[in-house]
């Protein structure tokens, strides 16, 4: 099983782990956030499910006027006169794309930080996490459409630079995953790992929709539904307007006559996506924000180990006569 | 505690305001975000507690200081037995001024006017001051304040209206600014014990033609009130015409005679007919001339043609609905003969000469025709000639016989010229005036200016005005020093330069002579081709007598000058001897006939001003009679009511259009007397600080206020 069970009710996992969300967020720095999360951390153990040799020699081919000529084998031209580039495998083992969402219901928070400071700097950590182990990560932050877009790469100051595209405050209206899922299947062509990061407060058969694209590519996709400790509890107490934040529009309710009401419908919603998850192989986590963020971590590395045995099983049983 | 404007508090209404804030700003306050309302479903609103109101504090503050404003607004004050001293008595000094001008004799004005008066009259207390006036022209006093104090306060109404009664409209124009001046100087002259009012009651027609001359920049006596009560008329189109008075030519000359027609501003004609009004039955079944004029204009028309032989005539305006303007009198002015006595015998073509330039000066004109003769022309000199003459001119020597002729016919009231040609000329001037001791030298030097001019004689009253008065250009190559001894009596009306005479008045018996001690021919000077010879010539034919006044039109109220042939003689004599003066006005008198027959008789010399009616005056002395044509001022007939606005404008100051009631006096007292005493207390002031107070601590409490949520979501 891919995907964590979503631990709604689980107070074992609420608010447990290392480091304390508040005291967290409190650090200014993302960088500094994500390097905390990691630090001490660092004993988790993935495989790739690809074989990747890192600096390794591919094959020759021959020059045509306009190839860069560093890398011309100038051995070769020694030896045989002939004009040869030497191409290489890819650097990394891991290309790994974070999708975040920056839309404006991630601007929702009962705490002292939003769903959008949490998302990054969940973000943040797995980024450095990876970066540590030498894989390749890109970024990509979006509302209706794609806002920021880093490539995968593993290679000095690329991390500095997504730690900076991840500072950017929300400015997307609502959450529509179509289209930037859709720039995605076009810009990651290679194979690799999507993180999804967002609340998926949009509709089922959509979001069905849309993740189905990333499959299609090949990709192995993660995803982690970011919610507000309200957003699960509906924990109002006066009839009020309620306005919301997307399309502003007013609703007048008593908190106290739509609550059970809420929260089954959230939980329905909940169940689809993880259904939807489960059906087109993804994992699916759901973090709440005052959950300690090396859990998220550590409920990711466990999936990800997972994932390999179930990838060596399937290996051994296919080489097996 | 009482207020001066008590509508102000309801100003306090606003406090409504503050309040709907409040509550309007706690439902925005309550507006909750959420990332997203997908889950939920609207639930009607359920109402768990009554609204209630934020910030109570400051809502009172805010009220409070809406409501402190109001209050100063108010201008509330406390009643107290301090009020101010009571008015003095209701004695009041009241000018009663009633308009009796042509225009007021249109249907129904006079009579209202009268009402309107005798109710004044009737409305005066024992204490009041009463004046009563009446006014067209000039002002006339009725009653004066010491006449009415004079009499018995029972019978001060009765007497009045019973002098109110024996006063009617008069054919004479309105001077309003005149009638108006004359009532404020009544007051100033009746310093007596001061009024506790001071008020003129205008009764007018108030109409647009009215002079107001005057009015500009008049100082008011302090406290007076103008009151205009207006007496209208019932619209009615009105026009009026007027012939101009110095159109028109000596009876038997066709030229046409101008006529200027003035159509009233709110008339609703346009269309009259002007005709001559005559018993000729061949000339009244001529058809009238018809004449178009839009409402508020006023143009000048050639008249009909004069009926054929008629010296004076009445010219008829037809077409329009009020009457007393519609006539208008000419009377042909009477051509002039005048024969003037030239002792010498010079040729009048040489411009060498003196008569040269004396035939040309007196050229004729229609009205006027002039004759130079010559007594001495013949072989012997002619007394009969010099009889015939009303003006000599001596420029030569004289012989005794004429000397003595020439001396009879000035003691007789003539006046001669004698112009000193040389300084020979000391013996006939000697025998002439009968003063031997008179000397005669040739003055020395190159030329001599006039220096000095006595501007207030009627020869040269003329030039008086600074535009004209430069003599100092004329100058004169040779002149005659004349001594003229004390006992003269003669009076010098110009000098040269050098102090000796230029021109002298000696009188002689009733008549004068005048004596130019230079010629005005070019080898003495420069004075015959100088701009003011022409005209001192003819003011001196006019002067001496020689010629009848010229005028034969005139407005009433103007007063017509004596057609008596001495008059001017006896005018011009006061000067040089009063006791000649005297004597022409002891002389026959002139016996006037007014144009309803009445007749009057007036001295010789004085001039006629009972020129109240239009009508032909017709004056008889020395068995002649002469006719003068008197009319009404055309501005009579620009009937429209004038507006208010232009009296107030004009500085008059102007109460109110109609009377006040005594009701509303007392109210108007009542609220003055609230009104100093507020102004004493001036308690809204300290509402003023209060405000200023309330709205300093309404500022700090809502800025702790505004400041307080982010203090309390920090600590949380």
């Amino acid at each position: 099983m891919p995907a964590s069970s979503p631990a709604i009710s689980s107070p074992l996992r609420r608010g447990e782990g290392f480091v304390d969300p508040k005291a967290l967020m409190a650090i200014r720095s993302l960088e500094l956030r994500a390097q905390v999360v990691v630090e001490g951390f660092w004993n988790g153990l993935h495989r790739s499910p690809y074989h990747g040799f890192s600096v390794e020699f591919t094959e020759y081919r021959q020059y045509t006027p306009g190839d860069d000529t560093r890398y011309l084998d100038w051995r070769l031209y020694a030896r045989s006169d002939r004009y040869y580039l030497k191409k290489f495998e890819d650097e990394t083992n891991l290309r790994c794309h974070l999708l975040v969402d920056q839309s404006r219901s991630m601007t929702y928070g009962s705490l002292t930080y939003s769903k959008s400071d949490y998302a990054r700097t969940l973000a943040a950590t797995l980024a450095w996490f990876l970066n540590s182990q030498g894989d390749a990560v890109g970024l990509f932050t979006f509302a209706e459409r794609v806002q920021n877009y880093l490539p995968a790469r593993h290679r000095h100051g690329h991390l500095r630079q997504l730690m900076l595209a991840l500072e950017g405050e929300p400015e997307g209206r609502e959450t529509n995953l179509g289209e930037p899922l859709r720039r995605v299947a076009e810009l990651a062509r290679n194979r690799g790992l999507i993180v999804l990061i967002s609340d998926l407060l949009a509709p089922v058969d959509e979001l069905e929709r849309n993740l189905g694209r990333l499959t299609a590519a090949g990709h192995e996709v993660v995803i982690f539904q970011i919610l507000d400790p309200n957003e699960l509890t509906f924990d109002f107490s006066a009839a009020t307007l309620f306005q919301d934040i997307e399309s502003e529009k007013d609703l007048y309710l008593d908190p106290q006559a739509v609550r059970s009401e809420y929260q089954r419908r959230l939980q329905a919603h909940t169940q689809g996506v993880q259904i939807t998850s489960r059906k087109l192989g993804f994992a699916f986590h759901q973090v709440v924000t005052d959950q300690s963020l090396d859990i998220a971590l550590f409920d990711f590395l466990k999936g990800r180990r997972r994932r390999g045995k179930r990838v060596n099983r399937r290996a051994q049983s296919v080489s097996r006569p | 505690m009482n207020f001066l404007a008590p509508w102000f508090l309801l100003g306090a209404a606003a406090i409504a305001g503050p309040i709907i804030f409040h509550l309007i700003r706690r439902v925005v306050k309550e507006r909750m975000p959420f990332s997203s309302l997908m889950f939920l479903n609207p639930t009607p609103p359920r109402v768990t507690r009554r609204r209630k109101l934020d910030n109570l504090l400051l809502l009172v503050l805010r009220c409070l200081c809406l409501l402190l404003l109001a209050l100063g607004f108010a201008r509330p004050f406390f009643a107290s037995d301090d009020v101010l001293p009571a008015p003095a008595g209701e004695a009041r000094q009241l000018v009663l001024l009633v308009d009796t001008s042509a225009s007021m004799q249109r249907e129904g004005l006079w009579n209202q006017a009268r009402a309107l008066a005798e109710n004044d009259l009737a409305k005066s207390k024992p204490g009041d001051q009463v004046a009563l006036l009446t006014f067209d022209g000039q002002p006339r006093t009725l009653i004066s304040f010491a006449e009415w104090a004079g009499w018995s306060v029972d019978q001060r109404a009765a007497l009045a209206r019973e002098r109110l009664a024996a006063a009617s409209p008069r054919g004479r124009g309105t001077h309003l600014g005149l009638a108006l001046t004359s009532a404020a100087e009544l007051f100033q002259e009746d310093p007596g014990k001061p009024a506790s009012r001071r008020e003129v009651v205008l009764i007018t027609d108030l109409q647009e033609g009215a002079k107001l001359e005057g009015l500009q920049g008049h100082e008011w006596p302090a406290g007076v009130n103008v009151t205009v009560a207006l007496v209208a008329a019932k619209p009615a189109a009105n026009a009026g015409l007027e012939i101009l008075s110095d159109a028109g030519a000596p009876s038997g000359d066709a030229k046409e005679i101008r006529v200027r027609i003035t159509n009233a501003r709110d008339s609703s004609r346009e269309i009259f007919q002007l005709n001559w009004e005559t018993k000729n039955a061949a000339a009244r079944a001529r058809e009238p001339m018809e004449i178009y004029l839009p409402p508020g204009q006023t143009r000048s028309f050639s008249a009909p043609k004069l009926p054929a032989g008629a010296s004076a005539a009445t010219l008829q305006l037809t077409g329009d609905e009020v009457s007393f303007d519609n006539r208008s009198f000419y009377v042909a002015p009477e051509s002039e003969h005048v024969t003037i006595a030239w002792f010498g015998s010079e040729s009048a073509n040489d411009p060498a000469n003196l008569r040269y330039y004396l035939q040309r000066v007196f050229s004729e004109t229609p009205r006027r025709k002039v004759e130079i003769i010559s007594p001495t022309a013949q072989s012997a000199f002619s007394p009969e000639l010099l009889n015939q003459a009303a003006f000599a001119v001596i420029p030569n020597r004289l012989a005794a016989e004429e000397i003595t002729a020439t001396r009879n016919w000035l003691a007789r009231g003539r006046t001669a010229l004698l112009v000193l040609t040389d300084a020979q000329m000391g013996p006939t001037l000697a025998a002439l005036t009968g003063l031997p001791e008179i000397q005669i030298t040739e003055a020395a030097g190159s030329f001599a200016l006039l220096g000095e001019i006595d501007f207030t004689h009627p020869l040269f009253a003329p030039f008086a005005d600074p535009r004209f008065s430069d003599f100092a250009h004329i100058h004169f190559w040779k002149h005659r020093r004349l001594e003229i001894p004390a006992t003269a009596n003669a009076r010098v009306l110009a000098k040269f330069d050098d102090g000796s005479p230029a021109l002298a008045q000696i009188p002689i018996g009733k008549g004068n002579l005048l004596v130019l001690t230079a010629g005005w021919n070019p080898a003495d000077s420069q004075f015959a081709v100088s701009s003011k010879f022409p005209p001192l010539m003819q003011t001196l034919l006019d002067w001496s007598g020689a010629a009848a006044p010229a005028r034969s039109q005139f407005l009433t109220g103007e007063a017509i000058p004596s057609p008596a042939s001495g008059a001017r003689t006896a005018l011009s004599a006061r000067f040089a001897s009063p006791e000649l003066a005297d004597k022409a006005v002891r002389a026959p008198a002139v016996e006037w006939q007014k144009p309803d027959g009445q007749r009057v008789s007036v001295a010789s010399a004085a001039p006629f001003t009972e020129t109240d009616q239009p009508g032909i005056y017709i004056a008889t002395c020395d068995g002649q009679d002469h006719r003068f044509a008197v009319n009404l001022s055309l501005d009579e007939s620009r009937t429209a009511p004038m507006s208010l606005d232009e009296l107030a404008r004009l500085g008059v100051p102007l109460q109110t259009i109609t009377e006040v009631p005594g009701a509303r006096t007392q109210e108007r007292q009542r609220h003055l007397q609230q009104a100093e005493l507020e102004n004493r207390q001036k308690l809204w002031r300290w509402l003023i600080i209060g405000v200023l107070a309330v709205t300093f601590g309404e500022i700090m409490l809502g800025g702790w206020l505004a400041r307080r949520p982010k203090t309390t979501a920090a600590s949380a």
